[in-house]
Parts: C-alpha cells; sequence; structure tokens
C-alpha cells in the first residue's frame, strides 16, 4: 500500500514538475521582447530582414557605441498577439514595430505607446506619411519606416512589341487595353479569387475616377459618402475592367496572376512596389516598367502610396532615452539610404535616392503623384472592416450577384457602424 | 468461490488487496489531467469569454448572452451564421452520399474476395497518409483554371465548353471541396464498413442465400441491417467532420470562404472571428466563443440524437 502510495506521489511529482517546467518555458519566451540591462530589443515582424538591421545598427554604433541593440523579431503572423500578450504584462520590446494606421494606434489608445511629438528629426516626414503614426488625440506616436505604392506594372518589351506607350489619359489607357486584346494578349494580369487584390485594385484604379485626394477629403469630413456618384463611378470603372481580365478570372488568385505577368502571358499587372523583388527572383530577364494611373476626370495621374510600418517607444521601457536616441537615428538620411539600398523599399525619408533605377522612379513617382490607399489608411476598420466589405462585395459583382451601386449601398452601410462623420 | 477465499484471508492482507483494485483507478489520472486541461478547461474557458465584452484581447465588463444576441440578430453576423450553417448541411448531406455510399460499393467489391484486394485497400487509404494541407495544395493545382489538369483534359477531349474556374464560381466551388474531401475520406470509410462486413457471420449468409436472397435483396435484407453499428460511427464521425470542416477549405480557399462566402463553414467563420483573419477585421473573441459554444452544441445535440436513433436499429445476434 505504501508503495503504491508513494508511486502515484511520484507521479504527481513528475506531472507537476513537466507542468511547470512547460510554464517557465513560456515565461521565456515572453522575456525575450523584454529589455534586460541595457541591451535596447526592438520588435518587429520582418524576420527576413535580420541581416540588413545588423548593418543598421553598426551604423547606428558608429555614432553611439555604448548603446547595445538588439533587433529580435517575430513571424509575421504571430507578431501581433505575441507583442499583444507582452504588453499586457507590462513587458515587450523597447522599440516596437507598430501596424500602419488604425491597427497600430490601437496600441497608443491603450496606453502602450511613449508620444514622439518633439523626437528630433521628425519633422522631416511629410504630415501625410506621419499619419499613419498619429493616433486620435493627435500625438505623433511613431517614426514611419518605410512607404509602399501600388500601381500599374507593365511589360516594357511587351508594350514595344505591340508598339504601345505609357497612358497620359484613361481613354488612353481603355484604347491600350482594346488594342492588346485585339492582338490575342491577355491586357491586365487580375484575379477576384482572392479579395484582398480587388480592393489594392481598387485603390489603383479607383482615385482616377473618384477624384483621388479631393474626394478623400471630402468622405472623411461626411461631406460625401460612397453613395455619391464619384465613389459608384469608381465600382463602374472596376466592373468595366473585366473585360480585359484574364480568361476565367473569378478562379485566379495572387500566384496566378503572377505567373501570368512574369511569364509574358498578360501585358499589365496592378500590385504593389513589393511585387519587384518576387518578379525579378521569378524572371531575372522581365523589364519592368510602371506608370501613375492617369485620371479619368482630367486631373492629375495618381501613385497610390501608403505607410507600411513605424517604430514607436514602449511606455513601459527602461531604456527611453536610448530608444529615442535610435528613433532620431531613424529619421536620418544616412538610415534611409542604407535601408533603402539593402531592402529595396522606398524609405519613408522624403528625397533620398537608391542604387535602384526601378525603385528610385517610383519613390520619385510617389512624392510627385500621391494618393492614399484609402480604405487601408481610413476604412480599415468595424468587424468586418470596410475594406474587407469592399473585397467581399466586388468579388460578389464580378460574379454577376450585384451591381456596383448595390456594392457601394453596403459599404456606407458598414461605415455607418462607426464612421462618425457619418451617423 | 470468492466469498470462501475473502473469509480465509488475513485483515491486514485484504487491506492491501483492496488498495491494489483502488491503485488501478490512479492510472488514468495523468490521461485525464491533460484531457482536463486541455478539454473540459477550454471548452468552460469558451463559454466564460462568451460572455464577456472584448476590446482586442483584453477582457472587459461581464455582458451575459449579449454576444449570443449578437450573433443572432446583427448583420452581418446573423446571415453569415445561416449561410455557413447552409454550407455545412450540404456538406454533411454530399459527404454522406458521394463518400460513404462510394465507400460501401468499394468494401462491398472487396468483401467480395476479388483480386488484388490488399492492394486495393492500401490504394483507396492512400491518400488518407498525406497533410491536408498537401491535398488542398494538389487539388489547387488540379482544379486551377487556366494551367490545371482538369481543364486541360476537358479541352483535350473535346469537352473545353465544360472548363470552368471550378474554385472560382460560387456554383461549383463547395462541391469541388467536398468532392476532394471525399476523396481525402474515401478510405478511412472503406476500412470502416469493411469491417462490419467482415464481422457478419458467413452462416447467416448462406442461410440466407439457402432461403433465395440474392444480390440487393441479400444487402437491403440482410448485410444493411447487420452491419448498422459501422453505418452509426461513419454517419456520426462524418456529421462531426462536415460541422468542423474547416482545414482544407482554409487551404484550398482561405479564411474568408471565398468566393464571396460560397465556402464559408460555421469552422472557418469561427476562425475570422475569434482570431481575424489578415486585417479583414479584428479579432472579435467574444463573439468567437459564443460561436464556439453553439457550434459545440449543435454537434453534441445532432450526434447524439444519431447515436440514439441508429442504436435502436441495430440488430442483434
Amino acid at each position: 500500500m505504501k508503495r503504491m502510495l508513494s508511486l502515484f506521489l511520484g507521479v504527481l511529482m513528475v506531472l507537476s514538475m513537466a507542468l511547470a517546467g512547460c510554464s517557465s518555458s513560456g515565461n521565456d519566451t515572453e522575456d525575450n521582447g523584454e529589455g534586460n540591462g541595457e541591451v535596447l530589443t526592438i520588435g518587429s515582424w520582418r524576420t527576413e530582414d535580420k541581416a540588413a538591421y545588423d548593418k543598421i545598427i553598426e551604423a547606428f554604433n558608429e555614432e553611439h557605441p555604448d548603446i547595445k541593440v538588439e533587433f529580435k523579431p517575430s513571424k509575421n503572423t504571430e507578431y501581433d498577439t505575441i507583442l499583444n500578450t507582452a504588453l499586457q504584462s507590462g513587458e515587450g520590446p523597447d522599440i516596437i514595430q507598430l501596424r500602419p494606421y488604425a491597427p497600430g494606434m490601437e496600441l497608443a489608445k491603450a496606453g502602450y505607446l511613449e508620444p514622439l511629438d518633439d523626437l528630433d528629426g521628425i519633422d522631416v516626414f511629410t504630415e501625410e506619411t506621419r499619419s499613419a503614426a498619429t493616433s486620435e488625440d493627435g500625438k505623433v506616436y511613431g517614426v514611419p519606416l518605410s512607404l509602399n505604392s501600388a500601381q500599374m506594372f507593365y511589360n516594357k518589351k511587351m508594350f514595344k512589341d505591340h508598339g504601345l506607350e505609357e497612358p497620359e489619359t484613361w481613354d488612353e489607357f481603355i484604347e491600350l487595353n482594346e488594342k492588346l486584346k485585339e492582338e490575342g494578349v491577355t491586357p491586365i494580369a487580375l484575379g477576384t479569387k482572392e479579395g484582398w487584390l480587388l480592393s489594392l485594385a481598387h485603390s489603383i484604379f479607383g482615385p482616377a475616377h473618384y477624384g483621388a485626394n479631393e474626394f478623400v477629403d471630402q468622405i472623411t469630413s461626411g461631406d460625401k459618402t460612397f453613395k455619391d456618384a464619384e465613389f459608384v463611378s469608381s465600382l463602374q470603372a472596376m466592373d468595366e475592367l473585366k473585360q480585359y481580365f484574364p480568361k476565367n478570372y473569378e478562379g485566379l488568385g495572387m500566384e496566378d496572376i503572377r505567373t501570368l505577368f512574369f511569364t509574358g502571358e498578360a501585358a499589365m499587372f496592378p500590385l504593389g512596389s513589393w511585387e519587384i523583388e518576387v518578379l525579378r527572383e521569378m524572371n531575372p530577364d522581365l523589364e519592368i516598367g510602371f506608370f501613375p494611373m492617369p485620371s479619368a476626370e482630367g486631373k492629375d495621374p495618381t501613385m497610390t502610396t501608403w505607410v507600411d510600418g513605424s517604430y514607436g517607444i514602449n511606455a513601459n521601457s527602461k531604456n527611453k532615452e536610448d530608444a529615442k536616441k535610435f528613433l532620431e537615428f531613424m529619421t536620418t538620411e544616412k538610415f534611409a539610404k542604407l535601408f533603402s539600398d539593402e531592402l529595396a523599399r522606398i524609405p519613408a525619408v522624403p528625397g533620398v535616392t537608391t542604387d535602384d533605377e526601378l525603385v528610385t522612379a517610383i519613390a520619385e513617382a510617389t512624392n510627385e503623384y500621391s494618393t492614399s490607399y484609402m480604405m487601408l489608411v481610413h476604412f480599415n476598420k468595424g468587424n468586418p472592416t470596410t475594406k474587407a466589405t469592399l473585397e467581399t462585395e466586388l468579388q460578389g459583382m464580378y460574379l454577376g450577384k450585384q451591381t456596383p451601386e448595390e456594392v457601394a449601398e453596403k459599404l456606407q452601410g458598414n461605415a455607418e457602424t462607426y464612421f462618425e462623420p457619418f451617423q | 468461490m470468492e466469498l470462501e477465499t475473502k473469509t480465509h484471508t488475513p485483515v491486514k492482507q485484504k487491506n492491501k488487496r483492496n488498495w491494489r483494485k483502488m491503485a488501478i483507478h490512479l492510472f488514468p489520472i495523468p490521461a485525464l489531467v491533460i484531457y482536463v486541461t486541455f478539454i473540459i478547461y477550454p471548452l468552460f474557458a469558451a463559454f466564460s469569454y462568451s460572455l464577456f465584452d472584448w476590446q482586442g484581447i483584453r477582457r472587459g465588463a461581464f455582458i451575459g448572452i449579449e454576444n449570443f444576441i449578437a450573433l443572432f440578430t446583427r448583420e452581418p453576423f446573423n446571415s453569415m451564421f445561416w449561410n455557413a450553417f447552409e454550407n455545412n448541411i450540404v456538406y454533411f448531406l454530399l459527404e454522406m452520399v458521394v463518400q460513404n455510399g462510394i465507400a460501401f460499393m468499394l468494401a462491398y467489391i472487396i468483401y467480395k474476395k476479388i483480386r488484388f484486394a490488399e492492394f486495393f485497400k492500401a490504394a483507396y487509404f492512400l491518400p488518407r497518409l498525406l497533410s491536408v494541407i498537401i491535398v488542398g495544395f494538389l487539388w489547387k493545382l488540379i482544379l486551377n483554371p487556366n494551367f490545371g489538369a482538369l481543364n486541360v483534359l476537358l479541352e483535350k477531349v473535346g469537352l473545353g465548353s465544360w472548363a470552368k474556374a471550378w474554385l472560382g464560381d460560387p456554383d461549383t466551388a463547395l462541391i469541388a471541396i467536398i468532392l476532394v474531401n471525399s476523396w481525402f475520406g474515401l478510405g478511412f470509410a472503406v476500412l470502416i464498413f469493411l469491417a462490419g462486413l467482415q464481422g457478419i457471420p458467413h452462416d447467416l449468409i448462406e442461410a440466407a442465400r439457402l432461403d433465395g436472397a440474392n444480390g440487393f435483396k441479400l444487402i437491403w435484407k440482410i448485410i444493411l441491417p447487420l452491419m448498422i453499428p459501422s453505418i452509426t460511427i461513419m454517419t456520426v464521425l462524418t456529421f462531426i467532420h462536415a460541422f468542423e470542416a474547416f482545414e482544407l477549405i482554409y487551404a484550398m480557399q482561405g479564411s474568408m470562404g471565398e468566393p464571396y462566402y460560397s465556402t464559408d463553414t460555421l469552422a472557418v467563420y469561427f476562425y475570422r472571428l475569434a482570431f481575424g483573419s489578415g486585417g479583414a477585421n479584428s479579432a472579435a473573441i467574444g463573439l468567437g466563443s459564443a460561436l464556439a459554444v453553439v457550434l459545440f452544441m449543435i454537434i453534441a445535440t445532432i450526434s447524439a440524437l444519431f447515436l440514439f436513433v441508429l442504436r435502436r436499429r441495430e440488430v442483434q445476434l
């Protein structure tokens, strides 16, 4: 009997030790995010950028040799959960990479971020860029890092073969599509199977019809709604463009349309600047060109531009002064040049040229013709978000289930649940 | 006998024996601890989560059954729920007919001792060994509208007009996924039915034959009634599987149940609601938990009902 009892107790002990082991190892991973002593930690979702950050930290140490910095990224899809858990228990990295616009500013609203209005160098960014890290209280909580742009890419060789030039007006753009179609080439590589491609495509084609920034100002102040003619016409344009999409476009996703473009089966590809790297990898011989979308309303052409992430400071950090020094470094041209050379991305610091011709050209065009990704910047809220609503409802439109007017109505209905100027 | 030995056993020894008997009951404890921590506790946790208001992953005030009310009365949650529920039912019915129907026929053919029966058994089971993600990826390639094997094949045999975007058309997307799932699950159903068939005593079938039962009559009157236990198991498993359908849809159509919610199921909807999906909505843990509770109740009640009804039809030998 004693033997049995001791056996049982033994099992219990082993079990409780195993459980304790689990929980303490769980704590260890959380501790990873916390600054201990002098080491300044940076949390990020860009695990693939580690090598580049090592170089950036090296450059920072040339000026501040006594501050040790460590870049500690976690997987993109898990970053938000890991960060939120750490912040709730008063921990987390000293410097936090923030998701752009509303989702990142949720952290500021919850009081986890340090305001950065008096940070040296924060003024180098345009107000539009800073808005990605400005909370509802009007304070800036992050240093913007890089810009994304969405534009029409085209295959330079195919354009030459068919005697085509970059369009200057919307009509020229349509003519060019017609010509390609007549000559048996798919004009636009776009599929409607994955919703996010649709809101992105709308961010490229839409401004040409609703009148870009002017309309964005009007709708965000509540003077216009999604049901107004300007916006509905942008949805109608999306509907009309479907005749230039590949066959069976309703079943094509990201991989499919990218393949159509880099294999030279389709001439144009409406997507984001991050695709440049992938396209070059898939087909190094591909000559990629791009053009800002010409306006249908006789206005300036547009390059859809938005901020992709910024860096803020953890309000619970013990190294706030050191962290501020690092963020100040992130506003310098030295950092921006290093960042864009290493990662072939457009830095948020304006006026920096890179070694990459295409990236530099895109950066210049975004400076000149920038319009915001309205759905992401202003309407990425609600449950489901207005952006997601646009995606599924456009899908419905392409499947012939509803008209552009009905899509507009559903967007308005969704936005009215949370968007104060509409209430 | 036992009584006799007991009276002769000294008290001390008897106590020891009782302890041994008791101790046996302690052995399930490790398994029980794991079961309670990972199954029972989350079940109750989900239930308690569903009664609170959540801001992101922060728990707010106790709001009673308001999450449940929102789930069934507020747009778009309401229509999304019924849309997903309908898809689940289609999923179940079609799997019963296609997967289990074909599996029964195949099992019967193998049971009749055709040549290479062992080979066929293994061949039908093979897809089951693949990970669902791989199955989804493979069939996504096969069903690809412009490069996929299926449409190329249709064009080659002159049926080019039948070729379409199988996964992009809301009329075919759900059916395509259910058929892929049936292909995947076929082998398992064949094994269960085969075991059921092999469990039927031979003399019973011989006796039926002597009485003049043949072919269809033999299957309908003798074999099917005796196979009710395997049919019960497969029905309940198929039901649970259909109402938990997630992986294949997620692998092939993403978490939005694309296109246009035509492949949305309750589990996919739950995932989208509770964890947020790539920025499509912020995580709504309260609503998600409420949906999980509803899903659990649907599965538990209907599974119990199936068991109750089908058990009563079992034939005792």
